[in-house]
Order: structure tokens, then C-alpha cells, then sequence
């Protein structure tokens, strides 16, 4: 099965702090900046405009060397706040494209704009009005990488930069890397840099040829990585704040089973306890999903989508069952089931006018959490989930 | 037909019809407005079989007749020409409208009115007469709670009861209640209730904004449709079919607070609150805390990302202190449509329905559920 292609967005301010002061200043503009600690001291450079770029220097370069390499540098002590100011305007213009934005450092973020076509046209148009949209708004030039991952936006970015904006069609992303540098591969640092240069590989093509296993011999667990990222694979999702967290639990049945009461029995008590931990942590869900073990150790997991967000179990069961039923055939034995709540944040939801069964939910989950947390999580539960609890297997979280 | 009018009633005559238009159907003819000439005036209609609307504008007809054209194509053209006296002649052979202003000239291919689904005035039925200007604050008050989503049909529509003395209308969208009445003169003897659509109680707010005298409402029970007409203008609609929910029941009977408080500080406070909710699901926190004959009301927004934002208000609170949560917009949309200078928010617990009434007014009222919160 081929999945239809994210659109992944990396945005990264050139010279960020030298740009803010370019713009503080204009009298500078054009001419070498650097942004530091105290020269004489034993400050290093944070940031360095494209001027002084030219001259060799680069951050973390200690002041002093930068100096020597360009003497006529106007130095200039770092204002924070004003970076600050200026960064978040940036990330609320990347958020008025798409909730969807991981903001990775002050002046670096990546969007998931999959589907945003309809909203705002096609990605690369998209790019360039993000780009066009941070000059014109907070006079800041910026570079973009636009991929079907979050690996390869990256260095497309890096590959454009000073004010560039480098697209990699879908399907195109490993004769892209092919010609780069082994460094410019994600967590390839000096060291495995110089080790894979020993083996004679010098771009990202040459990693390319080598196969799964040799890689994993040779470098263990990275090598898995390397192999990977060198055909351009990132499965890695865009994580903006709101869906960082997720909460789950499963259960091994003692016994392979088709019991549909036992599942079901299952799946109730999971909820329970999942909206007990909600509740106890004080936020609400708005994603369930759940997942099937077959004997055989396949595995699937489903999810939906709430309408509104809970901390209910019976809206939680209610919705894995559904699932359940859909995906389950009748008859096919489970190993495994896991339910698992994700979309978490603090929040609420609207209470509806006809439907009087979520108030008396509500009020009969305060009433279990009392007791719960008077007399311990045994203490109280729902009749159906006493009987035949030894065949159930053991839940854990 | 031949006929001459004035470009500017001509174009005001089609902004009117033109909303009855129907966007996409599979019927051409429902795409077009249908001109005919009418006692002397020329008659513009338009339907999209849900709701229709038929104005007359002051014409000089030279000679009977009746055509149907692409209403975008005749309002835009209309829309573009002078201000100056508008000549039209049906060329019956090819059903081509030709159209003749000042120095531009432009001919419409059109569709046999034979063709056009008459819009049928019920002969008699049940009527009564409201004042223009009541009737648009009754569907202010109402028409925005109505469900926007078809998952249950009747919330797509305004329950209006009418007797001998009186008209209510009432809207639901599973969140919120609205209700608004108002006293009648000469009503019909058995009372009757009705559901019409939103869209078209839209509809004849937009369309009789100008109005000024008494709107005639009539039912056709019959063929479930009502009729409005007023001035020059008529609409009519098909009325939604099922039964309204027992809204009676949801206004609640009795509050444990009673917080009343300055209408426009109110709405001002949230529609600041608004700003820092609408990232989080529009939840806005009200604390209430009665001190002696006055109170005050605490009003709180925040967003994860973005920060927060409080508001106090004094208010005279009598009963219980209260923390409650309610979604922004639909307060916002409630105080809204109050005129009164004061407004009663009535609460009993925090997940119990609140309401809404304006203070010295019993003309309207509001029930909107909170919403239940992690923290």
C-alpha cells in the first residue's frame, strides 16, 4: 500500500539574531554583525550575519577568533526579549497556516501542511507565501525546505540557505540527498561522519548503496538510522504541543479468545481506568484509538476522532467498541487488546440540553473517584466486571 | 411581453429575489428568475423550491407577457448598467429577452416561463399581522441558536406557536435555547404551531430590513408551507416537518444564583475573554461571589499556548457563590440580541443549564449549557 505523501515545511530564520539587529539598526545593514558575549572576555559568537559569514565566522566560534578573522565586525550584545518578541510573532504566523507546528528552537519550526492544499494551494506556493508573509510582516528573511518528511524539509532548508526555498517533489527525496555530504545526514556528527569516511563513504548516495544488515553490523542500532535516512525515510510526525501526550493500556488474554462478553468486559474496565487517569490528571482526550493482537502476532490499531473531547469511560468505551466491532471478525481469536486515549490536553467540552445521560456520568464519575481515592481502586466497580475476572488475563498499563 | 422600468428598481428587485435562487440544482429553470408583467407592474420571482420570494417593482408594460433568464447573468448585466430607464422585449420565438439602457444592449437566451414551478399564495388559512419591526427582533433573537448541521432536522428550523394573543418563536441547536414572543392583535382563533427553516426567516429578515409597517403571515397547514408578505414582497416556505422538543421543559424553574449585571460590560468582558478562548475550545470561566446587596463576577480565559485573561465585573449576585464554564460564543451571541441595559445570568451547579433573561423584560429568554471542565 502506498499512503498518500505528508507535506513537511522547515522554516529557519536566516542569521536570526543578526537579522533582528540589522532591523533594530539599519545603519548596519549590509555591513559583517556579529552577535556575542563580551570580546575580550570569553564570549562566543550566537549569531553571525551573512557579512560576517563571508569572513569564516560562525556560532560558537570564540569572539576573539571570530575578531581576528573580521576585524571590522560590529559587535553587539544579544536582546533577548526582542528575539523573543520577534520569534513568537513568527511561529503565530506559521500557525495561522496550520495548527499543526512544532516550533524545534527560537527561530526553527516544522509544519505539517497535508492537506492544506485546498486551504492555501499547492505547497511550494504555500512556501512561498510563509516566506514572503515573515519578510513583509517582521522584515525577517528565512529559508524553507518543503518534503514528504520532517529529514529531508531539513536539509532542504539548509541546502537553500541564506533566503532559499528548496522543494523535493514526492519520490525524488534520495536522488536529492544522493550528492550531499555524509554530515548533512540528521545525527551524523564529526565522529560517525569520520568512521563512515573511513569506509569510503563520502556522500549520502554512497550510503545509499550499502545494505540493512551491513549497516546494522557495522554501527548496531544507528545503522538502522543511517539506512533509513540515506533512501530519505522519516516516519517521525510533526508534534505540535497540544498532542504530545498520550495515555494507553493492554491486556494479554490468559487464553487466545472470541468471547465477545469477555472482550467487551475487557474494554469497559480499560476505559474505567483510562478516564480514571484522565480525570486524575485533570485533562480530557479528544483521540481513541484501540489495538488487536491476533495468535499469529499481527497486530492492528485503529482510532477515531472525537467530536468534542472526554473524560468519560462510557464515551471512550463506547467508541472503542465501535471500533472493535468493525474491525474484529466474528469468531477470530484475540491474543491481545489495547485501548489508548491521545489528543490530550486541559480543556472541557459542551455539556448537550436533550441528553442528560453525560450529566449523570459526570456526576457518577466524581462520586467513583471519591471513593476511589478514599478506600483504593478496588474498592468500587461495575457489576459486569466482578463475574469470570480470573479468565480475564492481566491489565497492564 | 414588452416593458420599461428603471435600472435601479430593476437591480434592487433582483438583489431581493436573488437569494431564492437555487446554486445547485439538477432543474436549469430554478437557476433563472422569472419576470412577468402583473396588474400593470412587472413581477420578479424566484425559488428554490424550499423557499421562494416574489417582489413587484413600478413598470411601464407596453405589452402582457412572461420569461424566465439565468439570474446571475441579469443581475450582474442590471448591476453594471446606468441608472437610467431599462427597455425589455421578449423575442417569443427563441425565448430571448432583449434588454436596451442608454447605449448598451444586450440580449438574454431564456427558459419558457410555462416551465417555472408556480409560487402558489395560500388563499386563506391562518394569519395574523406583526409589526415589521417586532418580527425582526423576534428572529434576531432566535435564528442563531438554530442547529446549522441536518443530523436532526427540526433544529434546522424555528418553532414559531401563534394564538389569537400571541407569537413565539423558539430555535435549538442541542446546546442553547432561545425564545422570543411577542403580544399580538387579531391572531387566529385556534392556536397553531409551526417549524419554518431558518434560512428562510434569514431570508425575510435581510430582505425586510426597510420595512416599516405590518408583516402578513399566513399558514397553509395543508400544504405545510408558510407565507409572508409585506410592501411588495413576497416569500414563502415550506415548513420543516417532525416535532419540535417540549422546550418549555428545558427552561429551568428554579436557580440557586441570580447574578444581574450591566449588559454591555458584560459583552464587552466577553468578547475579551473571546480572544484568549477560541484556541481552547472558546471555554470562558465565571466566578461568582455575592458580597452582602452587591457581588462581583469573575470572568477567565486561557489559552496553553498563547496566555490568559481576566475580567471582573461588579454585579448584584443573590444566592450561592458559583464557578461555572460556558462556551464564549454562544454568550456572546445571547447578549448580543438583549436591549435591555441589565441582564440575569441564572445558575443552579456547573453542569446544570444557565439562563439567560434580560432584566424588566419578559419577551425573551436564553438557555445555554456549560460546558464541563478537566480543571
Amino acid at each position: 500500500m502506498v499512503a498518500k505523501p505528508r507535506w513537511i515545511i522547515h522554516v529557519d530564520l536566516d542569521a536570526f539574531f543578526a537579522s533582528v539587529e540589522e532591523l533594530l539598526h539599519p545603519k548596519l545593514k549590509g555591513k559583517p554583525i556579529i552577535v556575542g558575549g563580551d570580546p575580550k572576555g570569553r564570549g562566543v559568537v550566537a549569531s553571525a550575519s551573512y557579512a560576517a559569514r563571508a569572513y569564516g565566522v560562525h556560532s560558537a566560534m570564540p569572539m576573539a577568533q571570530a575578531l581576528r578573522l573580521c576585524p571590522e565586525a560590529v559587535v553587539i550584545s544579544p536582546h533577548h526579549e526582542e528575539y523573543a518578541r520577534r520569534s513568537q510573532a513568527v511561529m503565530g504566523i506559521l500557525r495561522e497556516i496550520t495548527p499543526q507546528v512544532e516550533q524545534i528552537s527560537i527561530d526553527e519550526a516544522f509544519l505539517d501542511v497535508t492537506g492544506c492544499e485546498r486551504l492555501w494551494g499547492p505547497v511550494r506556493q504555500m512556501g512561498e507565501m510563509i516566506q514572503r508573509r515573515i519578510f513583509e510582516e517582521q522584515g525577517l528573511p528565512s529559508s524553507l525546505g518543503i518534503a514528504t518528511s520532517k529529514l529531508v524539509a531539513k536539509i532542504a532548508c539548509a541546502e537553500g540557505k541564506p533566503r532559499g526555498l528548496v522543494f523535493v517533489p514526492a519520490g525524488e527525496e534520495q536522488a536529492f540527498l544522493a550528492p550531499l555530504p555524509i554530515e548533512k545526514l540528521w545525527g551524523v556528527g564529526k565522529v560517525l561522519g569520520a568512521k563512515l569516511r573511513a569506509r569510503g563513504v563520502r556522500t549520502i548516495g554512497d550510503l545509499a548503496t550499502w545494505e540493512l544488515e551491513q549497516l546494522v553490523q557495522e554501527f548496531g542500532e544507528v545503522g538502522r538510522m543511517l539506512y533509513l535516512g540515506a533512501r530519505g525515510i522519516d516516519k517521525s510526525p510533526v508534534r505540535s504541543s497540544r498532542e504530545r501526550r498520550s495515555i494507553s493500556q493492554e491486556a494479554t488474554f490468559a487464553h487466545d479468545t472470541a468471547d465477545r462478553e469477555l472482550v467487551r468486559r475487557m474494554m469497559l474496565q480499560m476505559s474505567e481506568e483510562l478516564a480514571a487517569r484522565l480525570r486524575k490528571r485533570h485533562l480530557v482526550a479528544q483521540t481513541v484509538r484501540i489495538k488487536l493482537r491476533y495468535p499469529d502476532f499481527s497486530t492492528m490499531t485503529r482510532q477515531v476522532t472525537l467530536s468534542q473531547p472526554t473524560d468519560q469511560a462510557m464515551v471512550i468505551y463506547e467508541y472503542a467498541w465501535e471500533l472493535l466491532h468493525q474491525y474484529w471478525p466474528p469468531g477470530r481469536r484475540l491474543r491481545l487488546i489495547g485501548v489508548g486515549l491521545s489528543g490530550l490536553f486541559e480543556g472541557g467540552y459542551q455539556l448537550g440540553l436533550f441528553d442528560h445521560q453525560d450529566q449523570r456520568w459526570i456526576r457518577l464519575s466524581q462520586a467513583l473517584d471519591e471513593i476511589r481515592q478514599r478506600f483504593g481502586r478496588r474498592a468500587i466497580t461495575r457489576a459486569s466486571l466482578l463475574e469470570r475476572k480470573k479468565r480475564s488475563g492481566s491489565l497492564k498499563r | 411581453m414588452k416593458v420599461s422600468c428603471l435600472q435601479e428598481n430593476l437591480a434592487r428587485g433582483l438583489s431581493i429575489v436573488g437569494r431564492a435562487v437555487a446554486t445547485r440544482s439538477t432543474l436549469p429553470v430554478l437557476a433563472n428568475i422569472l419576470l412577468s408583467t402583473d396588474a400593470g407592474r412587472l413581477k420578479l420571482s424566484a425559488t428554490n423550491l424550499e423557499i421562494g420570494i416574489n417582489c413587484w417593482i413600478g413598470a411601464q408594460v407596453e405589452q402582457e407577457g412572461a420569461v424566465t433568464v439565468p439570474a446571475r447573468l441579469l443581475t450582474e448585466f442590471v448591476n453594471s448598467l446606468p441608472a437610467e430607464r431599462i427597455d425589455m422585449e421578449l423575442l417569443p420565438r427563441t425565448q430571448t429577452l432583449n434588454l436596451k439602457c442608454s447605449r448598451f444592449e444586450a440580449n438574454i437566451r431564456g427558459i419558457d416561463a410555462q416551465e417555472f414551478p408556480p409560487i402558489i399564495i395560500p388563499e386563506e388559512d391562518s394569519r395574523a399581522n406583526i409589526p415589521a419591526e417586532v418580527l425582526r427582533r423576534m428572529i434576531d433573537q432566535v435564528v442563531f441558536a438554530a442547529a446549522t448541521d441536518e443530523s436532526r432536522p427540526v433544529l434546522t428550523g424555528v418553532l414559531a406557536e401563534v394564538s389569537a394573543e400571541s407569537l413565539t418563536f423558539a430555535a435549538a441547536d442541542g446546546y442553547r435555547l432561545s425564545v422570543s414572543s411577542a403580544s399580538l392583535e387579531n391572531g387566529p382563533e385556534t392556536p397553531l404551531s409551526l417549524i419554518i427553516p431558518a434560512r428562510a426567516l434569514q431570508e425575510l429578515r435581510r430582505i425586510s430590513a426597510e420595512a416599516e409597517g405590518a408583516v402578513q403571515m399566513l399558514v397553509a397547514q395543508s400544504r405545510n408551507q408558510v407565507f409572508f408578505h409585506f410592501d411588495d414582497i413576497d416569500l414563502i416556505s415550506q415548513l420543516v416537518e417532525g416535532t419540535f422538543p417540549n422546550y418549555k421543559q428545558i427552561i429551568p424553574t428554579s436557580y440557586n444564583t441570580r447574578t444581574v449585571l450591566d449588559t454591555g460590560e458584560f459583552l464587552k468582558a466577553m468578547r475579551m475573554a473571546f480572544i484568549f478562548a477560541r484556541d481552547s475550545s472558546n471555554i470562558v470561566r465565571l466566578q461568582i461571589t455575592p458580597n452582602g446587596g452587591g457581588g462581583r463576577l469573575v470572568i477567565s480565559a486561557s489559552s496553553a499556548e498563547y496566555g490568559d485573561n481576566v475580567s471582573e465585573l461588579d454585579a448584584v449576585v443573590e444566592g450561592q457563590p458559583i464557578e461555572i464554564a460556558f462556551n464564549a460564543r454562544y454568550l456572546i451571541d445571547a447578549l448580543n440580541v438583549i436591549d435591555t441595559e441589565q441582564v440575569a445570568l441564572e445558575t443552579r451547579d456547573p453542569s446544570s443549564p444557565g439562563v439567560i433573561r434580560p432584566v424588566d423584560g419578559t419577551d425573551f429568554v436564553h438557555v445555554v449549557m456549560p460546558m464541563h471542565i478537566s480543571r
